[in-house]
Parts: structure tokens; sequence; C-alpha cells
């Protein structure tokens, strides 16, 4: 253990410091685009992006992931910070904090495999629109230099790569902001800058508790807010840290990487941060600046402070055009284009929980509603889907007028009905024989099922007698762990 | 005798300085024990890329193309490491077979040394390992950076190869009454080093003599029946500059010893016995777990 903490460490210094410098650059538009669509000056943003990559470096499970402020939890204190203040929003992130490491302690990180990779595809699709959205109020009712400048600085982000020696070295969004804010600064073009959005970090960050009441009625305020964060930072972190897991080709610890994302809200909290979680746009740049290790996240967390505490005075005149630009590319990168050709490929079931969860988020502005309209949508098709396996096999022999029917498949409260509607209870038989020892009732729907069909069958005249419910009925037991075994698994796929 | 019910000696090469050493190491054990022996070469795989771009431009597609572009990095880097470690084990395994043995396998596994032994652990008898391994530019520590985690995954005992290999004429026991210490009587007994034919040192160092002496009459009741030759020493002092004074003095090409006895939180703290007494001593060792 202490010798994988030591490659963590120092594995890649010289790549993991490279890469931090990198990812540093690249967040600081970020946090202060972040901290101007949650409503709170730049500083709270930039704060809270030291303090959750300084942090997570140390205590997250997954090596080489970036986490600081972000959109999708960004987006989900709008309102809080709009009638309540900063001060409560820096108690919700500490709760949220809380309810991480709480969450890390359930193993609550295992639900994560209930979210499909539609639901994923959804999620990212519809954090790049309202990433995009975000950026409108600084578009509309703005004069043409607005349009010219943030084109310009999209020319520069997505052209600049293309230029011989120095594309491949800095950073296009870099030379973005210097170009546009020198081109804006001594051409004396009047546009909006960051100065003009808020305060900018002046001094290095100081711890601070909250300054709002400790009670039962602050609670109910802000305890909706934090769930939200929690749950969408706990969503995003995960779904990142398996992006990088599949990139990297190596593992992480999810459950550290739960309770890591909570100490690290608790953490930006206490300095007047707001709540972050993973960014996987960043995490990307990380990995594919090579960055590898944890020391990467804290350099991107130092690097960010130490830039923005000395460089306040140029961030304040770098014009909202720039910093659009960059937020532009961020949703065009973070949208994922191939879904939509695969809109024509894919299962239509598929396509729809992608959808759904896009329209979800976008309605409500809040990841977490989209993600479980996404993983109930799913999980109904999936409903739908098993249902079909089950049919019903009849004989009549007429020497005993019996009618013997064999059910084969599985019943469940969706293939209930379906079950009931194969019975013909309009045939006057003397005997009924229902054997049922290839059938599965994995609910209690299941069972009332078959009670009235018998019923049924015993009004119209029949004696009905059951083969093999004994059987039948084992998937009723909740036992799923029973099921881990091949003999067992065989049973059900291929009847007792 | 099938390999599958019967324990091996796991060889671990890669190619580097001291792997000729281990090999031969294995292969006289293998001869000794009539145990299979299997050479194996694991593959490690780095995951940093040498293709890294630093522009932190977000680029549409782009953790596709980026897991494309590692994928085949990673590939090609794999199939590399994969053929050097065949010529290896062939290599390996052609001088396995000049030396007569019949049960010969060669292996090759993905992960680090420590995580394949771990696969690995229940067809092992012994495993033997390089001092140094292959990225070893002459570093000050002596010691290859793998080899402590390796030896504290398994259970088994273990022989690291610190130099050419010799039929053992001295071995000498560091006995200090511990149970790993005890199960290295069981093994001269067992004559798995051909102990018969060479002189077996026993020595104690204690904080006291009296302790000491005590400690190596033990081993002598214990191997008094056994037909060898035994020098027992007591000392009084620090094991570690003792003890490798001790090899030098008499010429011991293998070290019989416990290790890891403490847990790594106590290592960290001390410093590690077995480490120092790896670092500094001249011969090869015999660690039981």
């Amino acid at each position: 253990m202490l010798l994988s903490a030591k490659q963590d460490w120092l594995g890649n210094i010289r790549g993991d410091i490279l890469a931090g410098i990198v990812v540093a650059i690249a967040l600081i538009p970020e946090a202060i685009a972040f901290s101007i669509i949650a409503g709170v000056d730049p500083k709270v943003g930039l704060y809270a992006s030291f303090a959750i990559a300084f942090i997570i470096a140390i205590v997250g499970g997954r090596a080489g992931m970036i986490s600081a402020a972000t959109a999708a939890t960004a987006l989900l204190m709008v309102t809080l910070v709009k009638d309540f203040g900063l001060q409560y929003l820096l108690v919700a992130t500490i709760l949220a904090g809380i309810l991480q490491i709480v969450a890390g302690y359930l193993n609550l990180h295992k639900f994560m495999s209930f979210v499909s990779k539609s639901v994923m595809t959804g999620f990212l699709n519809a954090l790049a629109i309202l990433i995009f959205m975000a950026q409108l109020p600084e578009l509309l009712n703005v004069t043409w230099h607005v349009y010219a400048l943030t084109a310009a600085g999209l020319g520069i982000i997505y052209l600049f790569p293309y230029l011989p020696v120095i594309g491949k070295i800095l950073p296009s969004p870099l030379i973005n902001i210097i170009a546009l804010t020198a081109l804006v600064y001594f051409l004396g073009i009047d546009v909006r800058t960051i100065g003009d959005m808020g305060d900018l970090p002046d001094t290095l960050p100081i711890f601070l508790w909250p300054d709002v009441p400790l009670n039962l009625e602050t609670l109910a305020i802000v305890l909706p807010y934090s769930l939200s964060i929690a749950v969408v930072g706990l969503l995003e972190s995960l779904m990142t840290a398996n992006v990088i897991d599949e990139l990297t080709d190596t593992q992480s610890d999810k459950k550290r990487e739960c309770k890591g994302q909570g100490i690290a809200n608790i953490g930006s909290g206490l300095i007047g941060g707001m709540a972050g979680c993973a960014m996987i746009g960043q995490s990307i740049i990380n990995v594919k600046s090579g960055g590898r290790g944890r020391l990467s996240a804290m350099t991107a967390g130092v690097v960010l402070l130490i830039l923005v505490v000395f460089l306040s005075d140029i961030l304040k005149i770098v014009p909202m055009a720039a910093l659009v630009a960059v937020m532009i590319m961020v949703s065009i990168g973070t949208f994922n284009w191939s879904s939509l050709k695969e809109l024509r490929t894919n299962p239509k079931s598929a396509s729809a929980v992608m959808i759904a969860t896009v329209v979800v988020v976008v309605w409500t502005h809040n990841l977490a509603f989209g993600v479980f309209t996404g993983i109930l949508i799913g999980a109904l098709f999936m409903a739908q889907r098993l249902s079909q396996f089950m049919y019903i096999e009849s004989n009549y022999d007429e020497a005993t007028d019996t009618r013997s029917y064999n059910v084969v498949g599985q019943i469940f409260f969706n293939s209930s009905d379906k079950f009931i509607s194969l019975f013909d209870y309009k045939e006057a038989v003397d005997k009924v024989v229902i054997d049922v020892h290839r059938a599965h009732f994995w609910d209690i729907t299941a069972v009332a099922a078959l009670d009235k069909v018998v019923i049924k069958l015993r009004r119209e005249g029949a004696d009905v007698s059951i083969i093999g419910l004994n059987e039948a009925s084992e998937t009723l037991l909740d036992k799923f762990a029973v099921h881990d075994k091949p003999e067992e698994i065989e049973k059900i796929m291929g009847g007792h | 005798m099938t390999t599958i019910d019967k324990k091996c000696i796991l060889a671990c090469i890669d190619g580097s300085e001291l792997s000729d050493a281990v090999i031969e190491q294995a292969i006289w054990l293998a001869n000794n024990s009539q145990s299979p022996i299997k050479f194996l070469h694991t593959i490690e795989h780095s995951h940093l890329s040498e293709q890294v771009h630093h522009v932190g431009t977000l680029t549409p597609n782009m953790t596709e193309n980026l897991l494309n572009e590692l994928t085949d990095e990673e590939r090609t880097e794999s199939k590399r490491l994969i053929a050097e470690g065949k010529t290896i084990l062939t290599n390996a395994v052609l001088r396995a077979e000049q030396a007569g043995l019949t049960n010969i396998i060669a292996k090759q596994r993905h992960g680090t040394l420590s995580e394949v032994l771990h696969d690995l652990e229940l067809e092992i008898e012994i495993v033997v390992l390089g001092a140094t391994g292959q990225n070893h530019n002459g570093d000050k520590k002596g010691l290859g950076s793998q080899l402590e985690e390796a030896i504290r995954v398994i259970h088994q005992p273990i022989v690291i190869v610190k130099k050419p290999f010799v039929v053992p004429r001295n071995l000498m026991l560091a006995y200090n009454g511990s149970p790993t210490s005890k199960k290295a009587i069981e093994i001269i007994k067992k004559d798995l080093f051909s102990t018969q034919l060479c002189n077996i040192h026993i020595v104690s160092v204690q904080r006291n003599i009296e302790d000491a002496q005590r400690l190596v009459e033990e081993v002598e009741t214990a191997l008094s029946s056994f037909n060898c030759i035994v020098k027992t020493t007591a000392l009084k002092g620090e094991p570690v500059e003792l003890l490798t004074r001790y090899q030098q003095e008499h010429h011991i090409d293998l070290t019989m010893m416990g290790a890891f006895s403490h847990g790594k939180i106590h290592g960290f703290m001390f410093g590690s016995f077995t480490t120092q007494m790896l670092l500094d001593g001249s011969s090869n060792f015999f660690l039981l777990r």
C-alpha cells in the first residue's frame, strides 16, 4: 500500500507537473465561468477549484482525475444563492460534503451499475447544452464587438493548434484569452470584463466558518440543495472515474473517491468556496497532457491559486467574450457528437433513454433528475423485454378430460397480466393441471396472478392442481446471491 | 507427477543482469527438490503515454480519440514486451532442458511482479527472484523497486539472488527463535540445499549473550539427529552489522532467515531488518515467511 501510494505520487513527477500546469490554466476560465453560473463572485469558484483539486489529490480514489468547481454543481446552486446568499451556499457545500462521506460509507457507489451507457451519454450531452446555455446571457443584447470577439476567440482556440511548433506547445485557450485581452485593452473596446462580474481573489484563502444561524430552519433551506449537489457531484465523479479507468487501463477506489469528494467539498466550503466534483473534460485534458498520478491534481490546484492571486489585476480586464469562447469550446468538447449519429443505429429504447435524460436535465437544470429519469425509463424497457421471456404450452387429454398447462419463463409484475391472459377460462373441462416447474415467480404480483388463475378456473368448475410450485417460487426468496453460482443460473435460464 | 498437483520452483526473470543467476539457482533447486520448474516473465505496463499534448483544448469526441490513441500505443508496447519476454523465456527453458530437467513451464503474465506472484501463490513451492530488476540503473539503494512488495505478498519461501550462482558450500542460518526461523530448520532437514554437503553456520545475535547461546543450543539439539556439519556462533550486539560481517568472514553463499515478520507500519517507522539485511548482505538469501 505504501509502495503503491508512492507510485501514485512520485511515479510520474515530470508528466504530472506539466499536465497539472496545463490543467490549472484551463481551470481558471472554467472556475470563473461556473462562479458566474452560480451567481457568486469569481473568487468563490477559484478558491473552490484550488481547495477541491488540492484535497482530492490527497484523499481521492482515482489518481489522475481532476476535480474542481463544476458546471454540474454550479447549476444546482443558482436559486439558493439568489434567495439566501453566499453564506448559505457555503453551508450547503459543507453539508453536501458530509452527505457524500456518508454515501461513501454506505457503499452507494455500487448503484452506479444502474447508470447505463445511454444515461451517461445523456448526462454529458445535457451538461454540454447547459454549459452552452449558461453563456447566452453574455451573448444576448450586446454590441457587435462581443460577437466579433467571441468568434475571434473560437477561431484562435480551434485554429491555433494547427500552427507549426508553437501550436503544439502553447494552450490555445490561453492564447485566446491573452489575445482578446490585449485587443480590448489596447483598442479600448468597451465590453464587459471579468472584473465586472465580481471580486477576484487578492489574497490566499483563509479559513472561515459560514456566517449563518445553525438551526433547523437553515438545515431545511440548504438540505434539498445539498442533497442534489451531493448526488450530482458523485454521479459526475464516478462517471469520470470510469472514463479515466478505461483510458488509463487502471483501477480506482470508488468508495474512497466518494469519501474524498465529500472531504474536498467540506474543505472548499470552509475557505469560502462553492461545491464541485470531478470534471470529465479537465480530467481528459490531464490524461492527454500526460498526467497520471496524484501530483497532477495537486499541481493544478496550487498553480491555479498562485496564478489567480498574483494575476488578479490582469484577470480583471479579461473580456467576458474570451471566457465565453472557452466555455463554448468546453461545451462542444463535452457533447458526445457520435451519439447523434448513433440515434439512427442504436435501439430505439436506448435513444429514448438518452433523449429523456437530456430533456429532463435541460428542463429542470438538475442533472440528478435527468439521470433518475433515464434509469427509470431504462429499467421499464428492461422489464418490458424480460416479460417476453414467458410462454405457456397446453395439452388436452381426452380420456381424463384434463387440460394441462405447461408454464415456461419469467413471471413478475410486468408479465403477470400476460400470464393470466394465456389461460383459456371458457373451456369446460373436468381437470386442469398447471405445471410451473419451469417457470419463475419473481415477486408477489406473480404469485397473486397464479392465485387469480386458479380461482378463475375453479369458478368454471375445474379441479385445479399445480405442479412444481416449490421450484418456481425459489426466486421469490430475494436471496439473489444464491443465483451467483453457474448451476443456479443454469436452472433459471434453462428451466429446472 | 503432473504439474497441477505438484508445486513448482518459480523463477522470475526479466532479462536483467541477475536473470542468469536466477535461472541457474532455480534449475539447481528444481533438480534437488524434483519439483517442476516454472519461468515467469511479467509484462508490466507503465500506463504512461509518450505522445502527450499540452495544448489543453477540449476537442469533439476527445475521449474516444484519446482512448484509441492510448490503446494503440499500449498495444505496440505490450507486443514488444511480450516478444522480448518470449526470447528471455525460450533461453531459460533451453538451459533447463540442457540441465536435464523435463518438467519445465514458461509463463507470461501482465501486471506488476507482486500482483502476478499473488495470483500464482498457490502454485508456488519456492520463488527465486533477483535482488535487482530491469530498470535498475546503478541505484544507490541496491534493491529492486518491486522486491519488498513482492516478498510481502507471498507466504512461500523466497530465494533472493544477489550474485552469480554457485553451489552453496557455506550456508548460514540467522536464528532468532521466531516461528519463521524454526521453519528454516525443517527446510535444512529436508535437504533441499544438499545441506549434507555443506557447512551449516547457525548464528544468533541477541541483546545478551545468554539468550543467543540458548538459541543456538536449541538449533543444535534440533539438528543433532541430522547428519551434517554444524557450526554455531552466539553473538551480542546489532544483528545486521554482525550478521553481514559473519557472511563476509565465513564466505557464506546462502543466508537463511525469516522475513518481514513485522507489519509495514513497523518497517516504515523503524526500518525493516529484512530490507537492511538484503541491502548490506553479501550472500544470496533464502527468506521464510
